[in-house]
Protein backbone atom coordinates (compact mmCIF):
# COMPACT_ATOMS: atom_id res chain seq x y z
CA UNK A 1 0.00 0.00 0.00
CA UNK A 2 1.09 3.22 -0.73
CA UNK A 3 1.25 6.48 1.76
CA UNK A 4 1.07 10.03 0.53
CA UNK A 5 2.18 12.23 3.53
CA UNK A 6 3.25 15.61 4.48
CA UNK A 7 3.81 17.73 7.46
CA UNK A 8 5.87 20.48 8.74
CA UNK A 9 7.35 19.50 12.05
CA UNK A 10 8.75 21.74 14.70
CA UNK A 11 12.30 22.63 13.62
CA UNK A 12 11.72 21.60 10.06
CA UNK A 13 11.08 22.35 6.56
CA UNK A 14 7.67 21.38 4.62
CA UNK A 15 8.41 17.32 4.16
CA UNK A 16 6.64 15.22 1.81
CA UNK A 17 6.99 11.42 1.67
CA UNK A 18 5.69 8.86 -0.22
CA UNK A 19 6.14 5.15 1.38
CA UNK A 20 5.19 1.81 -0.57
CA UNK A 21 4.62 -0.07 2.86
CA UNK A 22 3.97 -4.22 3.33
CA UNK A 23 0.12 -4.43 4.56
CA UNK A 24 -1.16 -3.42 6.97
CA UNK A 25 -0.60 -0.37 8.20
CA UNK A 26 1.29 -1.05 11.42
CA UNK A 27 3.96 0.36 13.04
CA UNK A 28 6.38 -2.69 12.29
CA UNK A 29 5.13 -2.50 8.39
CA UNK A 30 8.21 -2.58 6.19
CA UNK A 31 9.24 0.31 3.98
CA UNK A 32 8.91 -1.31 0.12
CA UNK A 33 10.03 1.94 -1.60
CA UNK A 34 10.19 5.68 -0.43
CA UNK A 35 10.69 8.95 -1.58
CA UNK A 36 11.19 12.17 0.84
CA UNK A 37 10.95 15.94 -1.12
CA UNK A 38 10.64 18.81 0.27
CA UNK A 39 12.33 22.57 1.04
CA UNK A 40 14.73 21.35 3.21
CA UNK A 41 18.99 20.98 2.72
CA UNK A 42 21.01 17.95 2.86
CA UNK A 43 24.50 18.66 1.78
CA UNK A 44 25.97 16.45 -0.25
CA UNK A 45 22.40 16.23 -2.33
CA UNK A 46 23.59 12.40 -4.18
CA UNK A 47 24.31 11.29 -0.64
CA UNK A 48 20.45 12.10 0.86
CA UNK A 49 19.52 10.22 -2.55
CA UNK A 50 21.37 7.12 -1.50
CA UNK A 51 20.04 7.57 2.07
CA UNK A 52 16.56 7.57 0.56
CA UNK A 53 17.35 4.07 -0.65
CA UNK A 54 19.47 2.38 2.43
CA UNK A 55 15.91 3.00 4.62
CA UNK A 56 14.12 0.66 2.25
CA UNK A 57 13.71 -2.24 4.00
CA UNK A 58 13.26 -0.54 7.32
CA UNK A 59 9.95 -0.82 9.59
CA UNK A 60 8.12 2.42 9.60
CA UNK A 61 8.61 2.53 13.35
CA UNK A 62 12.02 2.59 13.21
CA UNK A 63 12.25 5.31 10.24
CA UNK A 64 13.20 8.46 12.12
CA UNK A 65 15.80 6.38 14.21
CA UNK A 66 17.65 4.77 10.91
CA UNK A 67 17.17 8.11 9.06
CA UNK A 68 19.56 9.73 11.90
CA UNK A 69 21.84 7.34 11.93
CA UNK A 70 22.53 7.26 8.62
CA UNK A 71 23.10 10.50 8.42
CA UNK A 72 25.99 10.28 10.63
CA UNK A 73 27.20 7.75 8.70
CA UNK A 74 27.21 9.03 5.74
CA UNK A 75 28.99 12.88 6.30
CA UNK A 76 25.76 14.26 5.66
CA UNK A 77 25.01 17.52 6.83
CA UNK A 78 20.37 18.21 6.76
CA UNK A 79 19.21 21.52 8.07
CA UNK A 80 15.12 21.36 7.82
CA UNK A 81 14.90 17.62 8.33
CA UNK A 82 14.94 14.99 11.41
CA UNK A 83 14.64 11.82 12.18
CA UNK A 84 12.16 12.77 14.33
CA UNK A 85 10.43 15.00 12.06
CA UNK A 86 9.74 12.07 9.73
CA UNK A 87 8.67 10.36 12.89
CA UNK A 88 5.95 12.56 13.89
CA UNK A 89 4.41 12.65 10.59
CA UNK A 90 4.65 9.00 10.39
CA UNK A 91 3.16 8.53 13.75
CA UNK A 92 0.35 11.02 12.63
CA UNK A 93 -0.24 8.91 9.89
CA UNK A 94 -0.79 5.24 11.95
CA UNK A 95 -2.96 7.27 14.57
CA UNK A 96 -5.44 8.39 11.65
CA UNK A 97 -4.70 4.38 10.08
CA UNK A 98 -5.02 2.31 13.45
CA UNK B 1 44.80 41.55 3.03
CA UNK B 2 41.49 41.46 1.08
CA UNK B 3 40.46 38.57 -0.27
CA UNK B 4 40.22 38.49 -4.50
CA UNK B 5 37.09 37.41 -5.62
CA UNK B 6 36.13 37.52 -9.12
CA UNK B 7 33.13 40.30 -9.79
CA UNK B 8 30.74 38.72 -13.04
CA UNK B 9 28.02 40.78 -13.88
CA UNK B 10 25.94 38.46 -16.13
CA UNK B 11 23.18 40.19 -17.46
CA UNK B 12 19.47 38.30 -17.58
CA UNK B 13 19.12 35.05 -19.28
CA UNK B 14 16.67 31.58 -19.54
CA UNK B 15 16.67 29.70 -16.54
CA UNK B 16 18.49 26.60 -17.64
CA UNK B 17 21.74 29.11 -18.71
CA UNK B 18 21.79 30.74 -15.43
CA UNK B 19 21.81 27.19 -13.42
CA UNK B 20 24.46 26.05 -15.90
CA UNK B 21 26.04 28.78 -15.57
CA UNK B 22 26.35 28.69 -11.88
CA UNK B 23 27.03 25.14 -11.86
CA UNK B 24 30.01 25.81 -14.82
CA UNK B 25 31.68 28.47 -12.12
CA UNK B 26 31.88 25.94 -9.54
CA UNK B 27 33.35 23.46 -11.51
CA UNK B 28 35.84 26.10 -13.32
CA UNK B 29 37.46 27.55 -9.50
CA UNK B 30 36.81 23.82 -8.16
CA UNK B 31 39.88 23.09 -10.80
CA UNK B 32 41.39 25.52 -9.90
CA UNK B 33 40.90 27.71 -13.16
CA UNK B 34 39.23 31.03 -12.08
CA UNK B 35 39.17 32.90 -8.80
CA UNK B 36 36.78 32.62 -6.09
CA UNK B 37 33.76 34.33 -7.80
CA UNK B 38 31.07 36.61 -6.90
CA UNK B 39 27.82 36.89 -10.11
CA UNK B 40 25.07 39.18 -9.73
CA UNK B 41 22.29 37.99 -12.24
CA UNK B 42 18.82 37.87 -13.68
CA UNK B 43 16.19 36.01 -15.31
CA UNK B 44 14.25 36.42 -18.81
CA UNK B 45 11.83 35.39 -19.02
CA UNK B 46 10.64 34.88 -15.79
CA UNK B 47 11.47 31.58 -14.27
CA UNK B 48 10.26 29.55 -10.66
CA UNK B 49 13.02 27.53 -9.62
CA UNK B 50 12.47 24.44 -7.47
CA UNK B 51 14.68 22.96 -4.67
CA UNK B 52 16.92 19.85 -5.42
CA UNK B 53 14.63 17.90 -2.92
CA UNK B 54 10.99 19.06 -4.49
CA UNK B 55 8.50 17.41 -6.40
CA UNK B 56 8.01 19.69 -9.37
CA UNK B 57 4.26 18.73 -9.88
CA UNK B 58 3.89 19.58 -6.43
CA UNK B 59 4.84 22.84 -6.20
CA UNK B 60 4.73 24.15 -10.00
CA UNK B 61 2.26 24.35 -12.25
CA UNK B 62 4.23 23.39 -15.11
CA UNK B 63 0.96 24.38 -17.54
CA UNK B 64 0.46 27.57 -16.39
CA UNK B 65 4.07 28.39 -16.68
CA UNK B 66 4.32 27.29 -20.05
CA UNK B 67 0.97 29.18 -21.01
CA UNK B 68 2.57 32.18 -19.77
CA UNK B 69 6.56 32.03 -21.09
CA UNK B 70 7.42 31.11 -17.34
CA UNK B 71 10.64 29.34 -17.22
CA UNK B 72 11.22 26.04 -15.15
CA UNK B 73 14.20 24.38 -13.47
CA UNK B 74 15.37 22.42 -10.97
CA UNK B 75 18.52 23.62 -8.82
CA UNK B 76 21.24 21.76 -7.98
CA UNK B 77 20.67 23.40 -4.26
CA UNK B 78 17.94 22.58 -1.84
CA UNK B 79 15.28 24.67 -0.56
CA UNK B 80 12.04 26.18 -1.82
CA UNK B 81 10.25 27.08 -4.91
CA UNK B 82 11.10 30.62 -5.90
CA UNK B 83 9.60 32.70 -8.69
CA UNK B 84 12.52 34.69 -10.11
CA UNK B 85 10.83 38.31 -11.92
CA UNK B 86 11.65 40.90 -10.25
CA UNK B 87 14.55 40.61 -8.28
CA UNK B 88 18.56 40.47 -8.25
CA UNK B 89 20.56 37.19 -7.80
CA UNK B 90 23.87 36.36 -7.03
CA UNK B 91 25.69 33.43 -6.28
CA UNK B 92 29.31 32.83 -4.99
CA UNK B 93 31.80 30.37 -5.25
CA UNK B 94 34.47 29.36 -3.62
CA UNK B 95 36.84 26.30 -2.88
CA UNK B 96 36.25 24.77 0.88
CA UNK B 97 39.21 25.77 1.76
CA UNK B 98 38.70 28.98 1.44
CA UNK B 99 38.92 31.22 4.68
CA UNK B 100 35.40 32.89 4.31
CA UNK B 101 34.18 28.81 3.53
CA UNK B 102 33.04 27.67 7.41
CA UNK B 103 32.60 23.87 7.77
CA UNK B 104 29.21 24.47 9.11
CA UNK B 105 26.36 24.79 6.27
CA UNK B 106 24.26 27.52 9.18
CA UNK B 107 27.70 29.49 10.00
CA UNK B 108 28.71 29.88 6.13
CA UNK B 109 25.35 31.50 5.58
CA UNK B 110 25.60 33.51 8.22
CA UNK B 111 29.11 35.06 7.53
CA UNK B 112 27.82 34.88 3.34
CA UNK B 113 25.02 36.45 4.09
CA UNK B 114 26.81 39.64 6.18
CA UNK B 115 27.49 40.54 2.33
CA UNK B 116 23.72 41.39 1.53
CA UNK B 117 23.06 42.64 4.58
CA UNK B 118 25.62 45.37 4.67
CA UNK B 119 24.71 45.65 0.96
CA UNK B 120 20.93 46.02 2.63
CA UNK B 121 22.31 48.48 4.90
CA UNK B 122 24.07 50.47 2.74
CA UNK B 123 20.72 51.02 0.17
CA UNK B 124 19.02 52.49 3.82
CA UNK B 125 17.19 48.91 4.41
CA UNK B 126 18.21 47.51 8.35
CA UNK B 127 18.19 43.22 7.26
CA UNK B 128 19.30 40.29 9.76
CA UNK B 129 19.92 36.71 9.41
CA UNK B 130 16.87 34.76 9.90
CA UNK B 131 17.69 30.82 10.24
CA UNK B 132 18.09 28.46 8.26
CA UNK B 133 18.44 30.61 5.05
CA UNK B 134 16.64 34.25 5.51
CA UNK B 135 16.93 37.77 5.34
CA UNK B 136 14.51 39.37 7.04
CA UNK B 137 13.75 43.53 7.02
CA UNK B 138 11.31 44.69 9.64
CA UNK B 139 10.20 40.94 10.83
CA UNK B 140 9.64 39.98 6.52
CA UNK B 141 11.33 38.19 3.89
CA UNK B 142 13.91 39.86 1.95
CA UNK B 143 16.30 37.46 1.01
CA UNK B 144 16.08 33.97 0.17
CA UNK B 145 19.10 31.67 -0.32
CA UNK B 146 20.71 28.40 -0.43
CA UNK B 147 23.90 26.77 -0.75
CA UNK B 148 25.79 23.59 -1.28
CA UNK B 149 28.82 22.04 -1.61
CA UNK B 150 30.68 20.20 -4.33
CA UNK B 151 34.16 18.93 -5.74
CA UNK B 152 35.41 20.87 -3.02
CA UNK B 153 33.63 24.15 -3.38
CA UNK B 154 30.77 25.76 -2.14
CA UNK B 155 28.24 27.57 -3.80
CA UNK B 156 25.77 29.97 -2.42
CA UNK B 157 22.83 31.18 -4.33
CA UNK B 158 20.21 33.54 -3.57
CA UNK B 159 17.64 36.49 -4.69
CA UNK B 160 17.30 39.77 -3.37
CA UNK B 161 13.78 40.65 -3.51
CA UNK B 162 13.07 44.60 -5.28
CA UNK B 163 9.51 43.73 -6.16
CA UNK B 164 6.88 41.11 -5.07
CA UNK B 165 3.69 40.45 -6.97
CA UNK B 166 2.14 37.86 -5.17
CA UNK B 167 -1.13 37.39 -6.80
CA UNK B 168 1.16 36.77 -10.09
CA UNK B 169 3.61 34.53 -7.99
CA UNK B 170 0.49 32.20 -7.26
CA UNK B 171 -0.43 31.66 -10.59
CA UNK B 172 2.39 29.18 -11.43
CA UNK B 173 3.11 27.94 -7.82
CA UNK B 174 0.63 25.45 -6.12
CA UNK B 175 -0.86 26.17 -2.91
CA UNK B 176 -0.59 23.72 -1.00
CA UNK B 177 -3.84 21.45 0.12
CA UNK B 178 -4.21 22.27 3.34
CA UNK B 179 -4.71 26.19 2.73
CA UNK B 180 -7.45 28.03 0.28
CA UNK B 181 -5.51 30.21 -2.58
CA UNK B 182 -6.55 33.52 -0.91
CA UNK B 183 -5.37 33.01 2.75
CA UNK B 184 -2.19 31.71 1.45
CA UNK B 185 -1.91 34.91 -0.70
CA UNK B 186 -2.50 36.84 2.09
CA UNK B 187 -0.13 34.79 4.35
CA UNK B 188 2.39 35.46 1.87
CA UNK B 189 1.84 38.97 1.61
CA UNK B 190 2.17 39.44 5.14
CA UNK B 191 6.01 37.88 5.49
CA UNK B 192 7.22 38.67 2.80
CA UNK B 193 8.83 42.16 1.74
CA UNK B 194 11.00 43.74 -1.24
CA UNK B 195 13.20 47.11 -1.38
CA UNK B 196 10.49 49.33 -2.99
CA UNK B 197 8.47 48.52 -0.43
CA UNK B 198 11.09 48.89 2.32
CA UNK B 199 12.69 52.30 0.29
CA UNK B 200 9.52 54.62 -0.60
CA UNK B 201 12.11 57.01 -2.88
CA UNK B 202 12.59 54.31 -4.87
CA UNK B 203 8.75 53.71 -5.91
CA UNK B 204 9.34 56.42 -9.03
CA UNK B 205 12.48 54.53 -9.98
CA UNK B 206 12.60 52.11 -13.14
CA UNK B 207 12.98 48.64 -12.63
CA UNK B 208 16.03 49.10 -14.69
CA UNK B 209 17.83 51.40 -11.99
CA UNK B 210 16.44 49.45 -9.28
CA UNK B 211 18.17 46.65 -10.08
CA UNK B 212 21.48 48.63 -10.85
CA UNK B 213 21.57 50.69 -8.00
CA UNK B 214 21.06 47.68 -6.05
CA UNK B 215 23.64 45.51 -7.47
CA UNK B 216 26.30 48.36 -6.69
CA UNK B 217 24.83 48.56 -3.16
CA UNK B 218 25.45 44.74 -2.94
CA UNK B 219 28.88 44.99 -4.14
CA UNK B 220 30.17 47.18 -1.80
CA UNK B 221 28.43 45.34 1.05
CA UNK B 222 29.86 41.89 0.11
CA UNK B 223 33.53 44.03 -0.26
CA UNK B 224 33.13 45.38 3.23
CA UNK B 225 31.40 42.69 5.15
CA UNK B 226 33.76 39.90 3.55
CA UNK B 227 36.77 42.04 3.03
CA UNK B 228 37.24 41.02 -0.53
CA UNK B 229 39.08 42.47 -3.27
CA UNK B 230 36.31 42.66 -6.26
CA UNK B 231 37.79 42.28 -9.68
CA UNK B 232 35.44 42.81 -12.55
CA UNK B 233 35.38 40.48 -15.20
CA UNK B 234 33.57 37.92 -17.31
CA UNK B 235 33.07 34.30 -17.97
CA UNK B 236 36.23 32.36 -19.79
CA UNK B 237 34.94 31.09 -23.43
CA UNK B 238 35.40 27.76 -21.12
CA UNK B 239 32.78 28.41 -18.86
CA UNK B 240 30.61 29.98 -21.10
CA UNK B 241 30.39 27.14 -23.39
CA UNK B 242 30.46 24.22 -20.07
CA UNK B 243 27.10 27.05 -19.05
CA UNK B 244 25.86 26.42 -22.56
CA UNK B 245 26.16 22.47 -22.36
CA UNK B 246 24.87 22.50 -19.24
CA UNK B 247 21.85 24.14 -20.07
CA UNK B 248 21.02 22.03 -22.90
CA UNK B 249 21.60 19.01 -21.62
CA UNK B 250 20.99 18.83 -17.91
CA UNK B 251 18.55 21.89 -16.79
CA UNK B 252 16.54 21.74 -19.84
CA UNK B 253 15.46 18.50 -19.59
CA UNK B 254 13.12 16.49 -18.74
CA UNK B 255 14.70 13.72 -16.71
CA UNK B 256 16.31 16.41 -14.51
CA UNK B 257 13.29 18.97 -13.95
CA UNK B 258 10.90 15.83 -13.25
CA UNK B 259 14.02 13.98 -10.70
CA UNK B 260 11.46 13.99 -7.92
Amino acid sequence: MRLELVGKPEGCKLLRMTIDVEPPLVPSSRIRSLSIRGDFFAVPEEAFDELERKLEGTTLEELGKKFDGLIGQNGLECLGITGSGLDEIIQKELHNGI
Amino acid sequence: MAYEFRLLETGFHRAAFNMGLDEALLRSVAEGRSLPTLRFYGWAPPAVSIGYFQGLHEEVDAAACKTAGIDVVRRITGGGAVFHHHEVTYSIVLPLSHPLARPNILDSYRLLLGGIIEGLSILGIEAEFAPINDIIAGGKKISGNAQTRKLGCLLQHGTIILDVDVDRMFTVLKVPQEKTRGKLIEDIKSRVTSIKHCLPQSESMSFETLYATTIQSLKKGFAKALNLALVSSVPTEAELQLAEQLAQEKFSSQTWITLR
